[in-house]
């Protein structure tokens, strides 16, 4: 131990006395310029797999810019997306992913083998979504489903357990409505058995005073405060809407909120013989009855009463039309969803250029969330972010793992993905530990980000101890979980191919290009490259070599934040 | 490795904000000679007390059934406790809570009654007639997590409580090898100060990164390659803060893996749950504090699953069960390690939830009672004082929320009191103290 920390002392002291180290050496990350040399070396170099060639650049796009497009458009990179990338164009990529048939997640949940238990179950779907995050050609579409979950929670955790398959039923919604019109997907969550169990408006009743019974308050008020609206009147750009005392003016009172839970109430199972006889199908919407349902006037928001003696449903759809009609919906989602793809701190100027997008897609419509996609994309602060240094995200942990599983083609023999997630790298889909997701989008970790009022929501699950798990997992899943070196492969386990890298892996600086160019677009720095040739060389066997550079830049900081 | 020296090396590598240590150097004061410790218990999702201490003389009884109605617990199900201070009503604790009531009656337990956020005294006719400054978005679940954590009211402020009063000792605690705040439960604004950056610590304790380890080869240069990329001068501030974290995991693993290897097993067994485990962390870290110089700590501890919207009659035993076997098991482990005079334990919660039902459960509430265990508390007595239990009534503002009657500040500067923070220093650490008559709520000795 004394030992170690001495190493690192000595290190630090070489490095600083500029003894051909720190001093003398820039940390730049190279320009496009410069990676497009590498990239062109990589053109001219031994390697023989004909698609891990990169293509000259069509539509003027780069490897570099390729891949940190579709960091933010996929769940990773492959050679084969740089290359449609570079080929048809941001914007035709986009359209053409628009189109793509849809990945069913239940689908997938439904073909496995029946689960022995809940556990299982849950394990289950983790593999459905695991395969489609890692194989699915609807890339941009999954990555999206994937920004909803964590906007619009349901999660295992709590109540949900025992429903693997409403969890599956559940993302499918998010899946299928991730391009279509909010209002829709707001329904849509709003009836699923999921959302009606996590949030208790499943089994809502009416008021019953005798029993000193009123409406379930729970969906009224999250719905508002975290699917679609907030707590504070905002302007289109994100900042706060202030009133004569320069303060921010408040979305909801109680009031509201309990004008929603009468709204939100007379609905169970979809398919029930009555309210208390319920079918306890979690894969069909919701039903109501008229019975249960409260028919006294409502308050909504922005003073809207809805009318006494409405059904459920008509309750139902004015109430939905009323929050998803609210001013605070395009901004409030839109800022949302830029920093599940792109980065935690838009500018004003960003925001207000996609709630734009929001509130009028071109065509009329309000809502549309593939134009919103498309627009959070094309964007100029997203294709070439203004300020390097507060710029980008740090990479959620999971996506992480996505990430070099998609680079290095990862597969396991029996065709399943089993992983740990939510332990190894403290989140998951659909794994939340509450409603609020698994961070804000308003954290800011103590320190320069703090006294900056900059934001880094996954800084949130990033500590001393998760930071450690989560390396330990990416170590198992680069030097040991590779197929290459093991005679007798786990049919369960994921193994990463490296096989094209282990023909590269004589020449240490071939070899590091080479993952570089998969992990990081060709876009390293000058330290991380002679850091990682230098591990590199320690090694002598291929494999080592391969699992050491890929570790290296995998687990890097460089690595783990999106520019 | 000594903090002295953490600090020169730091400051050898690059000087940041990041590192306290880069400023000008400080005039040492004394460290305190002796030890102190706070454990944080935070029940999230808003727990429902009223159900924990229920009263039982008949009149009370009765007004406390009639609002609760289905989700009333039975008189006879109660475990009866006498307390060293009467206030004329009779109480029980929940069925599920034996361990509590024992800590209750041996004088290691204390109730803190009907505490809240507040911002100053709030009756229900200052409330009606908005004659009172209340703290902002009092039933949104993280509103108020924030609220008990960092005792904002109605400022900005993102420092938690326990990270100020941190912050008010660095000085005094220069000596100590290890970070002050130390989290069981990830990240937390409660133990987040100016200076002060607390710690994660996993159940299983500091985890080490294996790239380092023996158990490859190379790894010491692997160290010292992922060292020098940590300290580079990085560009893009996310990365920094990355950055810090992977240096500070690494370097506080080292001393704090070691310490704890050589530590015997505890005897006493913790319950095998989110909060046994978490408590069980911090009993063993309070054991090897010695080997750090540690005069002065705080541990955050979190456990779930409160928000009783649905199911409450079926959720309430398992998760009351939880936090007694959890707390007491916690006690013995002090009085095992030989701290059960310097380590107060106490709860918080988002808020108490409404009298009145939803049909199989109840939404959020704002005044609810808190727990206080540790033998430097006043045992056997309820603080403050029991609302009148009716919807409607002279204590409900709506649906059976329960106006507090004492602050979350009066609670925290109680706390903070004993943990050493000088009077003078409480409103540092308690902003809305000067609006309550009591500062020190008395249940420390």
């Amino acid at each position: 131990m004394i030992r170690i920390t001495l190493l690192l002392k000595i290190l630090v002291l070489v490095t600083a006395c500029g003894g051909g180290g720190k001093g003398n050496v820039t940390n730049e990350t190279p320009t496009a310029s410069i990676a497009n040399q590498n990239s062109n070396a990589n053109t001219q170099s031994s390697d023989s797999t004909s698609n891990s060639t990169p293509s000259p650049p069509s539509q003027g796009i780069t490897n570099v810019e390729a891949h940190r497009f579709l960091r933010q458009a996929s769940f990773g990179p492959t050679l084969l997306t740089i290359a449609e990338v570079k080929e048809t164009g941001y914007s035709t990529w986009i359209d053409n992913q628009l189109t793509l048939p849809w990945t069913s997640h239940l689908d997938y949940f439904d073909s496995l083998p029946e689960p022995e238990n809940n556990q299982q179950g849950q394990e289950n779907r983790i593999d459905g979504w695991l395969s489609a995050a890692v194989t699915s050609e609807d890339q941009l579409r999954q990555r999206v489903a994937y920004a909803l979950s964590q906007i619009m929670v349901v999660s295992q955790n709590g109540g949900l357990f025992e429903h693997p398959d409403g969890l599956a039923y559940y993302y499918d919604l998010l899946v299928k409505n991730a391009f279509g019109n909010y209002r829709d997907l707001l329904e849509a969550v709003t009836l699923s058995p999921a959302m009606g169990v996590y949030l208790s408006m499943l089994g809502n009743e009416k008021p019953d005073s005798e029993r000193n019974i009123r409406p379930d308050e729970n969906f009224a008020r999250e719905a508002m405060q975290l699917f679609s609206i907030g707590l504070i009147q905002l302007n289109i750009d994100g900042s706060k809407k202030l009133n004569a005392n320069g303060q921010s003016i408040p979305t909801y009172s109680q009031e509201v909120i309990e004008g929603f839970a009468h709204v939100y109430t007379g609905w169970t199972h979809g398919g029930s013989e009555s309210f208390y006889n319920r079918s306890n199908n979690m894969r069909v919407q919701m039903q109501a009855f008229e019975e249960l349902h409260d028919k006294n006037q409502k308050l909504l928001l922005n003073n809207v009463i809805l009318p006494s003696n409405q059904s459920a449903e008509k309750d139902l759809q004015q109430a939905l039309d009323n929050i998803s009609g609210h001013p605070n919906v395009p901004t409030f989602i839109s800022r949302r969803l830029i920093q599940r793809l792109v980065t935690a701190n838009p500018s004003p100027k960003y925001i207000e250029r996609v709630a734009s997008v929001f509130v009028d897609d071109g065509s009329g419509q309000r809502g549309n969330l593939g134009a919103v996609v498309k627009a959070i994309l094309l964007d100029q602060e997203a294709r070439k972010p203004p300020n390097p240094e507060t710029a980008g995200k740090v990479t959620e942990p999971v996506i992480r793992l996505i990430n070099l599983w998609r680079a290095f083609d990862a597969v396991s023999a029996s065709g399943r993905y089993q992983q740990n997630l939510n332990w190894h790298f403290g989140q998951g889909p659909l794994q939340a530990p509450s409603v609020f997701n698994f961070y804000s989008p308003d954290y800011s970790p103590p320190g320069e980000l703090r006294d900056l009022s900059l934001f880094s929501p996954e800084m949130q699950i990033i500590n001393e101890a998760s930071s450690a798990i989560a390396n330990n997992e990416l170590l198992n899943s680069t030097f040991w979980h590779t197929s290459e070196r093991i005679n007798e492969l786990d049919p369960e386990r994921v193994y990463i191919n490296i096989d094209p890298e282990i023909k590269l892996a004589e020449d240490s600086l071939l070899l590091t290009e080479a993952v570089a160019l998969k992990l990081l677009g060709g876009n390293i720095s000058y330290n991380l490259k002679r850091e990682t040739i230098s591990m590199v060389e320690k090694w002598e066997e291929p494999q080592r070599r391969v699992s050491e550079a890929i570790h290296h830049i995998l687990t890097s900081v460089e690595f783990a934040v999106l520019p | 490795m000594k903090r002295r020296q953490f600090l020169n090396y730091s400051s050898i590598v690059s000087c940041s904000s990041l590192i306290p240590a880069c400023l000008s150097p400080q005039v040492f004061a004394e460290p305190p000679t002796d030890f102190r410790c706070l454990v944080n218990i935070f029940l999230l999702g808003g727990n429902d007390s009223f159900n924990l201490v229920v009263p039982r003389s008949e009149a009370e009884y009765n007004t406390y059934a009639e609002s609760r109605q289905n989700l009333a617990i039975t008189k006879d199900q109660l475990l009866p406790f006498l307390s060293d201070n009467p206030d004329g009503t009779l109480y029980g604790f929940h069925p599920s809570a034996t361990a509590l009531k024992n800590l209750f009656e041996e004088g290691t337990l204390s109730i803190i009654s009907n505490v809240g956020p507040l911002i100053e005294p709030t009756t229900r006719d200052s409330y009606f007639n908005n004659d009172v400054t209340l703290p902002p978005q009092l039933f949104s679940h993280n509103d108020q997590q924030s609220q008990w954590q960092t005792l904002k009211g109605v400022s900005q402020i993102k420092t938690g409580w326990a990270g100020r009063a941190a912050d008010i000792l660095e000085e005094d605690l220069n000596s100590q090898t290890l970070p002050t705040n130390i989290s069981a439960s990830g990240n937390s604004s409660y133990l987040t100060g100016l200076t002060t950056r607390p710690y994660s610590i996993s159940n299983h304790g500091a985890i080490s990164y294996n790239a380092f380890r023996g158990g490859l080869e190379h790894n010491n240069q692997r160290l010292g390659s992922f060292a020098r990329e940590l300290t580079a001068k990085l560009e893009n501030v996310h990365a920094r803060a990355l950055a810090y974290t992977h240096q500070r995991s690494i370097e506080l693993e080292l001393v704090l893996s070691r310490a704890l290897s050589l530590l015997p097993a505890l005897q006493t067994s913790f319950p095998d749950s989110v909060l046994g485990r978490q408590l069980n962390i911090i009993a063993r870290l309070l054991a090897v504090k010695d080997e750090f110089s540690m005069r002065r700590q705080i541990f955050y501890a979190a456990t779930g699953g409160f928000d009783t919207h649905d199911n409450q009659n079926q959720d309430q035993p398992v998760l009351f069960s939880d936090l007694s076997e959890s707390m007491s098991a916690f006690q013995t482990a002090l009085t095992e390690i030989g701290l059960g005079e310097q380590v107060v334990t106490f709860t918080q919660s988002d808020f108490g939830r409404t009298l009145t039902s939803n049909g199989d459960g109840t939404d959020h509430g704002w005044g609810s009672h808190q727990l206080v265990m540790g033998n430097p508390v006043v045992g056997r007595q309820i603080f403050g004082q029991m609302p009148i239990l009716e919807i409607d009534g002279n204590d409900d503002i709506s649906g059976g929320r329960i106006i507090p009657t004492l602050s979350a500040d009066q609670y925290a500067a109680t706390l903070a009191s004993w943990f050493g923070i000088a009077h003078q220093d409480l409103t540092q650490v308690a902003p809305h103290l000067a609006n309550f008559n009591q500062s020190n709520l008395g249940f420390l000795v």
